[in-house]
């Protein structure tokens, strides 16, 4: 009996217990009422502390620690630069967002996770500052109200890379434009006459594929939701499961990873493949490992050419006990000089109007080869893709995008089944991110 | 001659005798630092998930009351019910091939009459290594063309296995891979008890003339059953909950085929768009699995302990 009292009482106070953490929200309940912004004098930047959450690609590393030097030096201030994996990034954010402990400035590469807790600019940087940024990436960092929450620090294109030597080896010329037939009727005459075990490879993205649905002149989204138009979507897909059908590109590495993402640039430095579609950030590391000669390619044109965007944002956090330091650094991160530097570097392409019309000197021959046919394509590269790329729902969108290819190489769906599908989930996702 | 004796008899011992309260209290005073930790890292993040459950918050500040509509939406989407079918049947798997695996396993260590501790040693390093290492390891030894595996298997004639590529092969990789990676510490449990059941029985009973499996079917197994029980408890656990060697060797495909329970709590809690009211809704209804599946093993064990 005594035992019967005392478990009883024992399940009461853990049931007490489960209603008083039950009975309050986790944490804190929504509140829409519009937060003041803090200002305060540069003059008073002295002997202040930035801190800035950073993910690396590997060389900007080096060019973003001599920036802060400068900034430093130039306002006595200290800025406690925090490196982090990538694959960290949003979750550890978000984690230091719960506990008020935001970094000062962010490097990111989405804002969709963050719109809310970033901090508008244009009080401290003034409404014209926009202006000084190429119109494309700059539909990314805007709000709801068209104010500016990030500055886009870098850009990326994609595009095809190509084994110079195999295409030479094959008596295959490389042209200086060319069709998505023409280039898979290289790859594989090439694949033929050097026996490569794939004529084509391309990383397992959502964005990789969107450069292909939007050189067939259809995307995911647009600014009203979900664009996706699934004729052109067939048109432009197909062909990749017509590759992977004939093992022409690798099937395999597209079905042995999951819902992970998954890079061919080693299928591609393995010498397996003529033609490799990525991006502008791989030229580093071609440029460091690479054992034979390689080029870029410019993009193939289908209904429209150029290539797909992406890119890297710079934010300061509305929980940063110093916004107007935060705002001055990222002003300073991305002036003329400093995105110069950071973008010669680290071998990306620049997102201010003036260095995209004056040009960047990256300094050797082979790197500035590469990204001049990049920014060739950046020109040609059509407004809906920097629209579909700053979509909230992009980046799941992205995913679904991925699985519903896999859903097609894997044999369990046809392809207007799968893109009928995925249309269906933008859709979804489009209402539960705008809502 | 005188002679002087010393005597060094040694005081009485005394018991502390610090009141009835105070023997009472000393165990729960001496719990009382690992309890706090235990219920700050543990209990109430567990019960804040039930509460979370109930919420829809994409940032884990701001939350929006949903009553039960997390599970709602949970229970009425087709790809939780694929994923609750592959947990499932990995976790069948899982516990009954890894416990008997384990116990064959055991039987044959115990059987050694040299070498018990290298063979011991060599079961269990598995279990030491990280699992995120072990998926990666055998993600490259099951690559079609050019792994390890389906080489060796060339050896014999035998074709290259779609090991990562093809639904069901898929299944039986993180099977395979997920007992070879918990059989060790399975079967040392296993072992612990083997050694501890008096050889005198099994002498008797090959007195009476029984053979082999007869032994093992009417001594083993029976006085074996109170670490079956932990075994099996612990696999059905391990089971459910296993994700990280996944994650790496299949990354939960081909096309959702190896994706278990906690990857799509995983997915929805810190993949975009973030949803932390249906990743604790699937986190709260794995408990509950767990627990119940559990509850019933230990039931079980003790009604058949009365028996």
């Amino acid at each position: 009996m005594a035992l019967m009292r005392k478990r009883t009482l024992a399940a009461l106070a853990l049931g007490a217990s489960a209603l008083l953490v039950a009975g309050c929200a986790p944490g804190q309940v929504e509140d829409d009422s519009p937060q003041e912004v803090q200002t305060a004098n540069p003059e008073d930047f002295a002997g202040k502390t930035l801190t800035y959450m950073y993910f690396t690609d590997g060389p900007d590393e080096e060019a973003t620690r001599q920036l802060i030097g400068e900034f430093e030096e130039k306002y006595d201030v200290t800025v406690d630069l925090e490196i982090l994996p990538y694959a960290d990034l949003v979750t550890s954010t978000l984690n230091r967002l719960s506990g008020g402990n935001a970094p000062d400035v962010a490097r990111l590469t989405s804002l969709t996770d963050f719109r809310d807790d970033l901090l508008v600019l244009d009080p401290y940087l003034g409404d014209s500052y926009s202006a000084e940024f190429l119109p494309g990436p700059l539909q990314a960092v805007k709000n709801a109200d068209d104010d500016m929450i990030a500055v886009p620090s870098d850009l990326t294109m994609n595009g095809p890379f190509v084994n110079a030597e195999l295409f030479e080896k094959a008596g295959v010329e490389i042209p200086e434009k060319w069709t998505w037939d023409e280039m898979l009727a290289a790859a594989e005459e090439v694949k033929e006459k050097t026996g490569t075990p794939y004529a084509f490879a391309m990383d397992k993205s959502g964005h990789r594929l969107s450069t292909i649905l939007s050189q067939y002149g259809t995307y995911m989204l647009n600014a009203d939701g979900n664009a996706l138009d699934i004729d052109k979507a067939e048109q432009a897909l197909q062909p990749l499961v017509d590759l992977m059908a004939d093992d022409d590109m690798p099937a395999d590495f597209w079905l042995g990873s999951g819902s992970r993402y998954a890079g061919a640039n080693e299928i591609f430095l393995a010498g397996e493949t003529p033609i490799y579609l990525s991006g502008n950030w791989q030229v580093a590391q071609f440029s460091k490992d690479a054992t034979f000669d390689w080029a870029v390619a410019p993009n193939p044109c289908a209904a429209q050419c150029g290539g797909f965007p992406g890119g890297k944002f710079m934010a300061a956090f509305k929980q940063s006990e110093n916004p107007a330091l935060a705002a001055e650094f990222i002003r300073f991160m991305n002036d003329a000089e400093s995105q110069e530097t950071f973008v010669t570097t680290a071998g990306a392409l620049p997102t201010r109007a003036d260095l995209s019309e004056s040009g960047v000197d990256y300094g050797d021959e082979t790197t500035q080869a590469a990204m001049d046919v990049f920014l060739a394509d950046l020109l040609l590269t059509p407004e809906e893709g920097f629209a579909a790329n700053a979509h909230p729902a992009f980046s799941p969108a992205a995913t679904e995008l991925v699985d519903a290819l896999s859903v097609v190489v894997a044999g369990q769906a046809d392809l207007r089944t799968a893109l009928t599908s995925l249309s269906e989930k933008i859709d979804a996702l489009v209402a539960e991110l705008s809502s | 001659m005188t002679t002087t004796t010393i005597t060094t008899a040694r005081p009485p011992l005394t018991r502390w005798t610090g009141g009835g309260w105070g023997m009472k209290l000393a165990p729960y005073l001496f719990l009382i630092p690992n309890m706090v930790i235990f219920a700050m890292f543990t209990i109430y993040p567990a019960l804040n998930g039930f509460n979370m459950s109930l919420y829809e918050s994409n940032n884990g500040r701001t939350f929006r009351w949903v009553g039960l509509d997390n599970y709602r939406k949970i229970l009425t989407d087709a790809e939780f019910w694929d994923v609750v079918r592959n947990t499932v049947i990995y976790a069948v798997a899982f516990v009954v091939l890894g416990t008997l695996v384990a116990l064959a396993t055991a039987a044959l260590v115990n059987a050694q009459r040299r070498g018990k501790t290298f063979f011991r040693a060599v079961f269990f390093i598995p279990v030491l290594v990280s699992p995120v290492v072990v998926g990666l390891i055998w993600n490259w030894m099951l690559e079609r063309q050019n792994g390890l595996v389906n080489t060796a298997l060339g050896w014999f004639g035998i074709p290259a296995v779609p090991w990562l590529v093809d639904d069901t092969w898929a299944m039986v990789a993180i099977i395979l891979v997920g007992i070879w990676m918990q059989m060790g510490f399975y079967m040392l449990i296993l072992l612990a008890g083997l050694q501890a059941i008096d050889p005198a029985l099994y002498e008797a009973a090959r007195m009476d003339g029984a053979n082999w499996w007869q032994q093992f079917r009417v001594i083993t197994v029976p006085l074996l059953q109170p670490s079956i029980v932990v075994v099996v408890v612990l696999a059905t656990i391990h089971g459910f909950q296993s994700f990280d060697f996944i994650w790496t060797l299949t990354g939960g495909g081909p096309v959702g085929a190896t994706t278990l329970m906690v990857q799509y709590i995983y997915e929805n809690g810190f993949q975009s768009p973030i949803r932390y009211g249906i990743a604790t809704a699937g986190g709260v209804l794995l408990f509950l699995t767990v627990f119940t599946l559990t509850l019933v093993n230990w039931l079980i064990s003790r009604r058949r302990e009365a028996v």
